[in-house]
């Protein structure tokens, strides 16, 4: 190797540190706020002692669970640049047409596996038609749906309970157990690597990526952004109507007015996981991080026998204090202009 | 904090321009500072690691165009934005009227004490009218309620003042960019200024609103405003500037009397020696480099009249839509034709509907004698086409994400197998392109939107490189991109060319038109009204004055 190639050898070396440093400085403004919960945690950990046992911590994955599954599909839905707020309303549709599908099919429990996924994949693409075609910001769209899908749900049972009698059904999705895990965090797991996998290693994840980033220039690069969009949508629906077998199975009935309000749950578990309500920005992991630090708070709270009005209150001064902590203009070391 | 006029009423009434000159008539200007208006020495500062500025020592004085030159990252933007109070520094002084006075801590300081900032992004609110954006925040009111008619009148005496030919009623957001940017000149000028920095201001302006700009700025120096003059176009600087200050690597290269300067000692200031220009080394050769560098004009003539008479890549009959009228057109493989036009004469719309992104009602689209229908970009690309749009940042790049990412986007389906992303093989597909076209940038994971702005254009170039494009549409190829930059992009394009790829370009540059094209076609209302080799147009003044006069005939015709 000749001196001259070494220099460049070296410069390239140099630069490729640099980079790394950037990197790693970035990722730790990322990771503050984590260190933030840990310290909580820890301090959770200290004044209670059954909060570091096993068996709290399955009990924190069983209680996120459902928000964990809706925060994967909503975060395709924001990196891509819109917003599904009629997640909670599509979910509680979906495990009241599973459970009436069951009822009308011998309690076969693929009937309402079907039934559920095809309703959540309907509300979904609903939802990115009706924001694409119509060229109308989904915040818009989706308030509307979340009232109409929430009253679908009402409709068709006359708002009363429907009992699910399928064992499978309610074993596979709802109190069974694989090993010690309790089948709803296993579905989590599945749904957050089926989503990891999407977002992080698909070429539709760029594309999501893109379209979210710069509608325009992922529409110069030849992508369809309309389609992207309405696939993200589709997800949701999906991940939402999941969710709605988890509850319904778990509580061995369908009711209307299952989850309500959740969808604010779930955007404040994305939002906390660092993705950008702007679009373009966040991580599947993050969403599922957002979660669990909800759900810690949750159970920490509990523990330390806080009742729930005051609960509500501390966990929202938490929320807004992290994602303050977490936003970008608080971290700038490197950037340069 | 020392202001430049003693007495600066808060109240809306002291941006009445007519008191605004009075004001600066009696200003007592110390007699020892007389002249020098603002002066900056030793200015230092460091990010992280990198040391954009090492001791920059600048002056500007009273009624002067002082340009502003140096590469892109050669600390420009910085000193710009230590000046106006957006950077601190870490060290040095600022005499303002020859008093020391600590540099300003916000821009709102700054502007306190009569520099103003119009910056490439400019700062206005779309839905508000041209009145409401030049008044913002700072209206006439009376018990809160915002006197509107006060605001049209004073805005509309500013307008007279400067000659801009502006509605004041008209929204901002259905402005040409161009008349878009006189709004921000003339917030700007609404107030106390002394000092008015320019950041490249005619990088989307055309000839003819060129010459409105240059106007004001004379207006606004014969008042005793300074002016900072930051741009990469040459030509602007002999036209308008004084003084000039060259930057290079952070430090300044000097500060020269515009009189005393030519094209070439110039271009030689800002590069410095022909081997330093590439940055670190790349692989093309130095003697290369200096080839193509100082004085940049040549042009490969081989290929001029006729040679190039195979039958077109692209061809387009009669193609009609909403912007456009009857085009005819062809291109041929290797043949590089511009589209010579006014601000929106059509020559974007004729690129945006070759592409696909525009429709089209009726007329063909041939490729290689074969009918064609894209309806959408996708199609064009998989047809072999690439388009580098007009604007970088609103269509060309998503600035948040790296560059690597950027560059696959428009061939996504090449880095993918059963729905897999091959992130390594767009990495290094990404380093490969970055090193041909000399992208300076740490890495391919680097964000789009921390580079300069000649780096991002490189960037979307890259986007188009492999594999090599049959059609390559370039819309304002070089807009707000720095000399060096500019001739890397100018022998990319003519290398594309050369390989056989046919290109189009819509420029309003007509020197970057008459020294990259074989061929013109000139644009009027969306209609190609003329064409004509690069022999028979012979001069850029000639092809500027041809296209005034092809628009002038048109019009005429129109109202017999």
């Amino acid at each position: 190797m000749t001196e001259f190639e070494q220099a460049l050898d070296d410069g390239r070396l140099a630069s490729r540190l640099a980079a790394r440093v950037v990197t790693l400085a970035a990722l730790a403004g990322r990771f503050k706020i984590y260190l933030v919960f840990l310290l909580i945690a820890a301090g959770f950990a200290i004044t209670s002692p059954v909060f570091l046992t096993p068996t709290n911590w399955l009990n924190i994955g069983r209680n996120t669970a459902l928000v964990s599954i809706v925060a994967v599909g909503m975060t395709f839905v924001i990196i891509s640049g819109e917003i599904d707020l009629s997640v909670a309303s599509v979910l509680a549709l979906s495990g009241m047409t599973g459970a009436m599908a069951m009822a009308q099919f011998d309690n076969q429990w693929y009937w309402g596996v079907a039934a559920a996924l095809a309703t959540g994949a309907i509300c979904g693409l609903l939802n990115g038609l009706l924001t694409t075609r119509l060229a109308v910001p989904s915040f818009l769209i989706t308030i509307g749906t979340m009232s109409s899908v929430r009253g679908v749900a009402m409709l068709v049972t006359g708002t009363v309970a429907v009992p699910i009698i399928s064992d499978p059904y309610n074993l596979v999705f709802g109190g069974g157990y694989v090993a010690v895990l309790p089948v709803p965090i296993v579905w989590t797991v599945i749904v957050v690597v089926l989503g990891i996998l999407g977002m992080h290693y698909l070429s539709f994840g760029r594309k999501v990526y893109a379209t979210g980033g710069n509608a325009n220039a992922a529409r110069y690069s030849g992508i369809n952004t309309g389609t992207i969009k309405t696939l993200a949508f589709l997800i949701s629906g999906l991940c939402a109507s999941l969710a709605g077998i988890v509850l319904c199975a778990t509580t061995q009935a369908a009711r209307p007015d299952f989850a309500s309000g959740m969808e604010l749950d779930v955007l404040a578990a994305v939002i906390l996981g660092g993705t950008s309500l702007f679009g373009g920005k966040g991580t599947i992991l993050g969403s599922i991080l957002g979660s669990l630090m909800i759900g810690v708070l949750n159970n920490g709270l509990t523990l330390l026998g806080v009742n729930s009005s005051a609960q509500q209150v501390a966990k929202g001064i938490i929320i807004i204090a992290a994602v303050s902590l977490a936003r970008e203009g608080g971290f700038r070391l490197v950037r340069r202009k | 904090m020392v202001e430049f006029e003693a007495d600066l009423p808060a109240d809306a009434n002291a941006l009445d321009a007519d008191r605004l000159t009075a004001s600066k008539a009696s200003s007592d200007v110390s007699p020892r500072s007389a002249g020098c208006v603002l002066a900056l020495h030793n200015v230092t500062k460091t990010f992280g690691e990198v040391r954009a500025l090492r001791g920059v020592d600048f002056e500007l004085l009273e009624g002067e165009v002082h340009a502003l030159l140096g590469q892109n990252g050669a600390g420009k933007s910085t000193l710009v934005k230590i000046m106006s109070g957006v950077h601190q520094p870490d060290g040095g002084s600022l005499e303002v009227h020859g008093e020391p006075v600590s540099f300003f801590r916000s821009p709102a300081e700054a502007r306190r004490a009569g520099l103003a900032v119009v910056y490439q992004e400019l700062s206005l609110v779309p839905s508000l009218s041209v009145s409401a954006n030049i008044f913002l925040n700072r209206e006439p009111s009376a018990m809160g309620v915002v006197r509107e008619g006060e605001i049209l009148q004073l805005t509309r005496r500013l307008l007279e003042r400067y000659d801009f030919p502006l509605d004041p009623k008209a929204l901002v957001g259905t402005l040409p960019f161009a008349r878009r940017q006189m709004v921000e000149i003339i917030k700007a000028l609404a107030g106390n200024v002394r000092v008015l920095i320019l950041d490249e201001p005619t990088s989307a302006l055309m000839k003819g609103e060129e010459e409105v700009l240059f106007d004001a700025i004379s207006r606004v120096t014969r008042r005793g405003v300074g002016v900072i003059y930051v741009t990469h176009r040459l030509r602007e600087v002999f036209r308008l500037s004084q003084r000039i200050t060259v930057l290079r690597d952070g430090q300044g290269v000097g500060t020269f009397s515009t009189s005393a300067m030519n094209m070439k000692s110039l271009v030689s200031a800002i590069v410095g020696g022909a081997s330093v220009v590439g940055g670190k080394a790349t692989s093309a050769s130095d003697d290369e480099r200096e080839q193509r560098l100082p004085e940049p004009v040549a042009r490969v003539e081989a290929s001029d009249a006729g040679g190039k008479e195979g039958a077109p890549y692209l061809e387009l009959r009669g193609i009609t839509n909403d912007k456009l009228h009857d085009i005819d057109l062809k291109v041929a493989p290797g043949e590089i034709v511009g589209l010579a036009g006014l601000l929106g004469a059509g020559s974007t719309e004729i690129l945006e509907t070759i592409f696909g992104l525009r429709r089209i009602s009726r007329g063909e689209v041939r490729v290689k004698g074969k009918r064609v229908r894209s309806r959408r970009p996708a199609d064009a690309i998989h047809m072999g086409a690439g388009l580098v749009p007009d604007d970088r940042a609103v269509n060309g790049l998503v600035m948040a994400h790296s560059i690597d990412s950027n560059v696959a986007l428009p061939s996504l389906g090449l880095f993918t197998r059963l729905g897999w992303y091959l992130r390594r093989s767009a990495i290094s597909r990404t380093r490969r392109a970055m090193s041909d076209l000399s992208i300076k940038a740490p890495g391919p994971a680097t964000t789009v939107g921390s580079l300069s702005g000649g780096n991002q254009q490189k960037v979307v170039f890259a986007k188009w490189r492999e594999p090599r494009p049959e059609l390559l549409l370039l819309n304002e190829p070089t807009a707000g991109v720095d000399v060096m930059a500019r001739e890397e992009i100018y022998a990319t394009i003519r290398d594309t060319a050369q390989a056989g790829t046919a290109v189009l370009i819509a420029s309003s540059d007509f020197e970057e038109l008459m020294r990259l094209c074989d061929r013109f076609l000139f644009v009027v209302d969306g209609r190609i009204v003329h064409s004509a080799t690069h022999s028979e147009v012979g001069t850029e003044e000639r092809l500027n004055s041809l296209v005034h006069q092809q628009r002038d005939q048109l019009w005429e015709g129109a109202q017999a």
